[in-house]
């Protein structure tokens, strides 16, 4: 019963069937299996192979997105069903907050670097678009993520990331910030005071990975 | 507008323009028409669209300048950011299903249709015979999936619902077909299709051929010639490429940007269509914003050499590019535009 339910949660993320992996996940609750095996097992396992597939260039972003939020679903069901105990279980690469410094409602770059990072196995809390820096700060006082993602599209909005780096730094929060976008590069973000660059999104979950450090 | 003849041949020399946005803040400035005024008032939109020609002796005059007008009509509200230079967009996504979009019956008195209409004629007005006016349109697909209905949402109807993305499709063509004549109408000289939502950074090409290509054959097939197809992102890798599928579509010609290498471009349009006009891809950020102005002369140069038949930026100027590097594009194209493919 545990193998069946476990690989039924493989399968609907692998075959984007959202529905499906809500019913999976109440499939698990009431087989009784562990709620934390449910999701490393089960949906981690599911995602990392579309993600993987996303990579190689077999699936594109509407694949990505279903799948994504298949898991997010079905995450919803398990993790009120973790215990303390099974909680501090569940392996996570680390917690990663991001944001559109300033920008339009058209955060789709960030959300395909949020997205893959969910399948890269991190934590991730996005902030939106349109974020000032004040929120940066505050929200980083509030979660304590190990890395802080910032995306601009454009040059009048890239030059708020420096300010919001050196924002982040005066309030002690010296967390391994990573900056992408159009108009970004390797050499602004150096010049900004930034750890990381990505210039795409694998790049973005490459880089974050490296600087979160062997922690994995 | 003769290289969308098919007769390269003739010309003396490749042509310096852009067939999406030449709008610049220099250009705001030194014509009194910042944003967002210009987008709503026709006289300052006109000189607006004209300022690098003024400027910097670009040849074509480009209105409007920005993606959000079609959306605007069919009913999404518009932030306009006054008093400052900031890109519009939407303030909400307004649609879910297709029946929440909104088809005017007065086309030419809808959203900003009157001001563009307006400056079109402007701009006809002094520059016809002289340079093409050029109007862009951002064609359905786009359009839907980056301002009416949450992007996200969207990409993953279009693997969950397609039925619902083909009902959207097959509602908005032949409207979005009338607000291009509507431009056509009023003077355009060409039409630009900017559909910059299809490359294999989104979507794989089997989307393409079933949930858009049918609509933009039809919507170009709708529309006068000339016509340019503009398609933004990687176009093209080694197992996979969208350029055959864009030629086939009807325009005259297709513009692309630099993630997408010319030469391999060149190479699978001939296969379509032997001496298919391809224009770009001169990088409008790394390159013409950034400069220096020999290195955009060798990258025109580098353009020209690799098949691009219009060499223009990959995309619209970016907004703060000094004059002075436009001026070093025109001068590009001037200077090394005679050298097309075959001497």
């Amino acid at each position: 019963m545990r193998e069946e339910v476990i690989s039924k949660l493989v399968n609907t993320v692998t075959s984007y069937d959202v529905e499906g992996a809500i019913k999976a996940a109440e499939d698990a609750l009431t087989a009784g299996v562990d709620p934390v095996d449910a999701i490393e097992e089960g949906l981690a396992k599911g995602i990392r192979i579309v993600g993987d597939k996303f990579g190689a260039r077999e699936v594109f972003l509407p694949e990505l997105m279903v799948a994504v939020e298949a898991m997010r679903q079905a995450m919803a069901i398990l993790e009120p069903a973790m215990t303390e105990k099974t909680k501090t279980k569940k392996k996570s690469l680390g917690k990663v907050m991001i944001g559109t410094v300033q920008g339009d409602i058209h955060d789709i770059g960030k959300s395909i670097v949020s997205a893959m990072l969910t399948v890269a196995g991190f934590d991730v809390i996005d902030l939106g678009s349109d974020v000032p820096a004040e929120k940066f700060v505050e929200k980083a006082k509030e979660f304590q993520p190990d890395v802080i993602g910032m995306s601009a599209l454009m040059t009048t909005s890239m030059l708020k990331m420096g300010p919001i780096i050196e924002a982040l730094r005066r309030e002690g929060l010296r967390k391994v910030v990573i900056v992408g976008g159009a108009p970004t590069s390797k050499d602004w973000a150096e010049k900004i005071g930034a750890d990381g660059y990505g210039g795409d999104a694998m790049e973005a979950v490459e880089i974050t990975k490296r600087l979160v450090g062997p922690a994995e | 507008m003769t290289i969308l003849d098919g007769k390269k041949k003739e010309v003396d020399r490749l042509p310096a323009f852009n067939s999406v946005g030449t709008y610049t803040v220099d250009g705001m400035k030194a014509f009194d028409s910042s944003w967002p005024a210009a987008h709503r008032d026709p006289a300052k939109m006109a000189k607006l669209g004209s300022a690098l020609h003024r400027l910097a002796r670009l040849e074509a005059a480009v209105v409007p300048f920005d993606l959000t007008v079609e959306a605007e009509v069919l009913g999404a509200p518009v932030e306009f950011f006054e008093d400052k230079i900031k890109w519009p967009t939407v303030k909400r996504f307004i649609a879910e299903k297709p029946s929440d979009l909104k088809f005017p019956k007065e086309l030419s008195s809808a959203g900003r249709i009157p001001v563009i209409t307006e400056a079109i004629k402007i701009l006809k007005k002094e520059f016809d015979g002289k340079m093409p006016v050029i109007a862009y349109l951002c064609c359905p697909f786009e359009s839907i999936s980056s301002y009416l209905v949450d992007s996200i949402e969207f990409l993953k109807k279009c693997k969950s619902e397609p039925e619902t993305i083909h009902e959207f499709m097959k509602t908005a063509t032949p409207y979005f077909a009338e607000i291009a004549n509507t431009f056509k109408d009023a003077g355009a000289d060409i039409i630009t299709f900017r559909e910059e939502a299809v490359s294999l950074n989104n979507i794989h090409p089997r989307y393409f051929d079933e949930l858009v290509k049918p609509y933009l054959e039809d919507l170009i097939d709708r529309v006068r010639p000339p016509r340019i197809l503009h398609a933004c992102g990687q176009l093209w890798s080694p197992a996979l490429e969208m350029v055959s599928r864009l030629v086939e579509c009807g325009a005259e010609a297709l513009a692309i940007e630099e993630s997408t290498p010319m030469d391999k471009a060149r190479e699978i349009a001939d296969r379509v269509k032997s001496t298919y006009p391809l224009a770009g891809n001169v990088n409008a950020y790394r390159i013409i914003h950034q400069g220096p102005p020999e290195k955009i002369a060798e990258r025109v140069k580098e353009v020209i050499v690799q098949g691009s038949d219009m060499p223009m930026p990959g995309c619209d100027f970016w907004l703060e590019t000094p004059t002075k590097h436009v001026k070093a594009f025109v001068d590009g194209v001037r200077e090394h535009g005679c050298l097309g493919r075959g001497g």
